[in-house]
């Protein structure tokens, strides 16, 4: 298996200050590219555990049994775990492979606040959210780090850049206070169970757990062999004699927000003028793997209350972008995409689709007609004096596909920019006056960098500049270890295993 | 308990595959001379057992609108359709495609409804359905509800292919003898998963009444993410009922009657049903004893939990 440099992942830019991630550890550059300073996941022993390994692949249904990782408390004995390991169902082969690379939990996602004081980041497989103050000057100072209940998919900032919101593969959304000294806007008592805080205790009645009671008499099972089974509970039971209910709930502040019984892929915050009574409203919108665009409020002691839903994927949904109109004026139009053909445009207020734009025959230019599916990995909005913009790029798809907004709100394909390599993740870097990304990409050739500026240097040019990014840090892989070309696509590409399996019964 | 289990399948492994081969050669012959026109003879249930439990967490082979405008429900209800039926449209039903490589294969749908519930341009109903069975079973609460609300269009939805069969065979059975009172029209059912697909079928508050009886209690603590009742799942539920409308729980089991309880409680869109409503309610009565758990509890004289939940309206924003 070649072996190859781990390659930056995700970009992201804010008031000069570029920031990309490059397995674990995140780096800062300014608009020159001028590297300021790293974050590194912090390897102290202990703190981090062999689990690590565990591929960052979607594992399909958001149920499935897992195994346990240190410092989570045994779910009632020690038999799941060990049960857990010997099926060790869904592991690609090889996880065990004990490359320094894999070993340390990669950064998922990243995020910056709308005042640019504040950098969030999500690991893979320890699921934890970390908070960095940013000085304005490129250099991460970590505030917070919080282990979530189950691995979050994707993260949204509320617009008052004081809440996180936090969707996971379990199909939950919680809201956390963006610094942990804060507290969330929620009354208590809207705050909801989840059906993953499992002990036998109900969270409301608190504290008292006499002795842990069956949840079968004998008026409820009948069999013979249930009744046997019964009998050995209640045994087994007595010479317990300990409450086998426990909390596995964080012990920072938090509060379940919304849930879909569905692996969340993508989350959304957005503001809408409602046309009937001129007032402007905050939604969440959460994005899943069984075709669901749920809409509910952001008034997050409402957040039960599910508006609508943007119905019409066919297949997974794994991006939503919110889009603003070219005029300025109007409601920004929602763009979604994911494993269907065409990208999606809604009116969000009625949750109507207003056009479908295909895809899949500018997918089909760039790798070939036998492309027959494709999976949106990013899109992103960009504005400027000539339009509004919509960037998508698909997965293992070299190229980026620029589509315009129209005044209908549909979209219309521009342009494809092709690039030599498979593009990761898109930033929009500087003003309106120029258009000008970052590309984070698997470069195709070793030794290429995976980072690569395309812009249009004037406004008269038809063609789009590409200039690699270079001097890099030097070793800046994870443990200065390169890694396995096929597991790091396994790592990199994860999207199109969302799509149901059509043989699956 | 696994051993033993295994064991007692590898003696009888040799008789018992012959024996099941016997059974599901009985089961086709039956299934195919019920599906001939105008068999009024009501289904027997032992040709369509299915094990009881369905993961409702795996993508099964399920055929659902990707809208629910795209939902054709004069499949169910023909007797209320009010116009005639469209020119051939194709339907893009999800997973359609697959429908006609595996016909006959225990997870496809039921044979006749697949091809055609899913309508880019479906036939209009004079009025919509409004009462939902999450769970139907073998349709026991369902044919006992069509004569008690002869105005409402009623569905009952199944996750298990098998027993989403029996119900539609019974279904057909009823309506053909009691074709002099045209009693029965009024009831459909339908092969989901409700947990993840409710939106794909029904509006925005288009629903007065939900009934989730005696669903899978899902004992260990691990499955309880399973059960049909959550706070979180109650969003759905509230989403697609219209305020004043009332969702009706019964289960032998205690531990998930408190479950239930707690979870639709503590969701701000519900609040339960006083105790005085829930005896004067003559879906009670019939949800107690006319659903086939229910008069199984009956049988062996187990207890049975009744609790009742109003959607509430929305607070304003």
């Amino acid at each position: 298996m070649a072996a190859v440099d781990v390659p930056y992942h995700l970009v992201k830019a804010c008031r000069g200050i570029i920031f990309a991630a490059r397995g674990s550890d995140i780096h800062s550059f300014n608009s020159s590219f001028e590297h300021i300073s790293t974050w590194k996941y912090p390897s102290a022993k202990g703190e981090t555990q062999s689990e690590a390994q565990s591929s960052p692949a979607p594992e399909g249904p958001p149920a499935k049994r897992r195994k346990l990782e240190e410092g989570e408390e045994p779910a009632s004995n020690g038999r799941e775990a060990s049960s857990a390991n010997v099926n060790g169902q869904g592991k690609p082969k090889g996880w065990q492979d004990s490359n320094p690379a894999l070993e340390t939990p990669w950064i998922q996602g990243l995020y910056i606040t709308s005042d640019g004081h504040h950098v969030v980041a999500i690991t893979n497989s320890d699921k934890t959210i970390w908070v960095f103050e940013h000085d304005g000057a490129g250099n991460l100072k970590q505030l917070s780090q919080r282990p979530m209940p189950k691995r979050p998919c994707a993260l949204a900032i509320m617009p008052d850049d004081r809440v996180l919101l936090s969707a996971d593969k379990f199909g939950d959304v919680y809201a956390l206070p963006l610094t942990p000294s804060d507290h969330l806007p929620i009354p208590s008592q809207h705050t909801l169970i989840s059906r993953s805080v499992t002990p036998g205790t109900p969270s409301t009645t608190g504290g008292s757990t006499p002795i842990p009671r069956l949840k079968a008499d004998e008026t409820v099972v009948h069999t013979k062999r249930n009744l046997k089974a019964l009998e050995n509970q209640k045994k087994a039971a007595l010479e317990r004699k300990q409450p086998i209910a426990q909390d596995n709930r964080p012990q920072f502040e938090h509060a379940l927000l919304l849930g879909h019984v569905s692996m969340l892929t993508a989350i959304c915050v957005a503001q809408a003028t409602s046309p009937v009574d001129g007032k402007t409203r905050t939604y969440i919108l959460t994005g899943d793997r069984d075709e669901h665009i749920r809409v509910s409020r952001g008034a997050l002691a409402q957040a039960h209350v599910i508006e609508g839903f943007c119905m019409g994927h066919e297949e997974f949904v794994s991006r939503l972008c919110m889009v603003k109109p070219a005029s300025g004026q109007g409601n920004d139009v929602l763009v979604s995409g994911g494993g269907d053909d065409d990208l999606y445009s809604w009116d969000l207020v009625h949750n109507k689709l207003v056009g479908k734009a295909p895809l899949l025959p500018r997918v089909q230019e760039v790798v070939g007609e036998e492309a027959n599916k494709l999976a949106v990995t990013r899109i992103v909005a960009q504005k400027d004096e000539k339009g509004s913009w919509v960037w998508v790029i698909c997965e293992r798809v070299p190229a980026l596909f620029r589509y315009q907004l129209q005044e209908d709100s549909t979209l219309r394909h521009s342009e494809t920019i092709k690039i030599p390599g498979n593009p990761l993740d898109v930033a929009i870097l500087g003003t309106s006056s120029s258009t000008r990304l970052l590309v984070a990409m698997e470069p195709s050739e070793q030794g290429f960098s995976s980072l690569l500026v395309v812009e249009k240097a004037s406004e008269g040019e038809t063609d789009w500049k590409q200039t690699p990014v270079p001097n890099l840090p030097e070793g800046s892989a994870p443990g200065g270890v390169k890694i396995g070309a096929e597991e790091l696509r396994k790592i990199l590409y994860t999207t199109e295993s969302l799509r149901k399996l059509t043989d699956f019964d | 308990m696994g051993n033993a289990k295994q064991n007692k399948q590898s003696q009888k492994n040799g008789d018992s595959a012959k024996a099941k081969r016997d059974r599901r050669q009985k089961r086709e012959e039956y299934r195919a001379a019920m599906k001939q026109e105008g068999v009024a003879e009501l289904p027997r249930k032992k040709f369509y057992r299915q094990r009881a439990h369905a993961n409702p967490f795996s993508d099964h082979r399920l055929v659902y609108p990707p809208h629910p405008d795209m939902m054709d429900w004069s499949v169910l209800y023909p007797d209320y359709a009010v116009d005639e039926p469209k020119e051939d449209t194709p339907a893009p039903a999800q997973e359609s495609s697959e429908q006609s490589v595996q016909e006959g294969q225990q997870e496809t749908s039921p044979e006749s409804q697949s091809q055609s519930i899913v309508s880019l341009n479906p036939r209009k109903l004079s009025k919509q359905v409004e009462v939902a069975d999450i769970g139907c079973g073998f349709g026991g609460l369902l044919v006992a509800l069509a004569p008690l609300m002869p105005d409402t269009l009623i569905l009952g939805l199944e996750i298990r292919v098998s027993v989403t069969q029996f119900v539609e065979d019974r279904i057909k059975a009823l309506r053909l003898k009691h074709k002099d009172t045209q009693a029965y029209r009024n009831v459909g059912v339908l092969r989901a998963n409700t947990m993840k697909f409710l939106p794909n079928f029904f509006h925005k508050g288009q629903l007065t009444k939900i009934f989730i009886c005696f669903p899978d209690p899902h004992f260990k603590a691990r499955k309880h993410k399973q059960r049909i009742v959550s706070t979180t799942l109650n969003s759905e539920y509230a989403y697609v009922m219209r305020p004043g409308g009332v969702v009706y729980t019964i289960t032998d089991v205690l531990d998930l009657h408190e479950w239930m309880v707690q979870h639709f409680t503590a969701h701000p869109s519900f609040e339960r049903v006083s105790e005085e409503e829930v005896e004067n309610d003559p879906c009670v009565g019939v949800m107690k004893t006319e659903t086939e758990e229910g008069k199984k509890v009956e049988r062996n004289k187990g207890n049975k939990y009744v609790a009742l939940f109003r959607r509430l309206p929305d607070p304003e924003w």
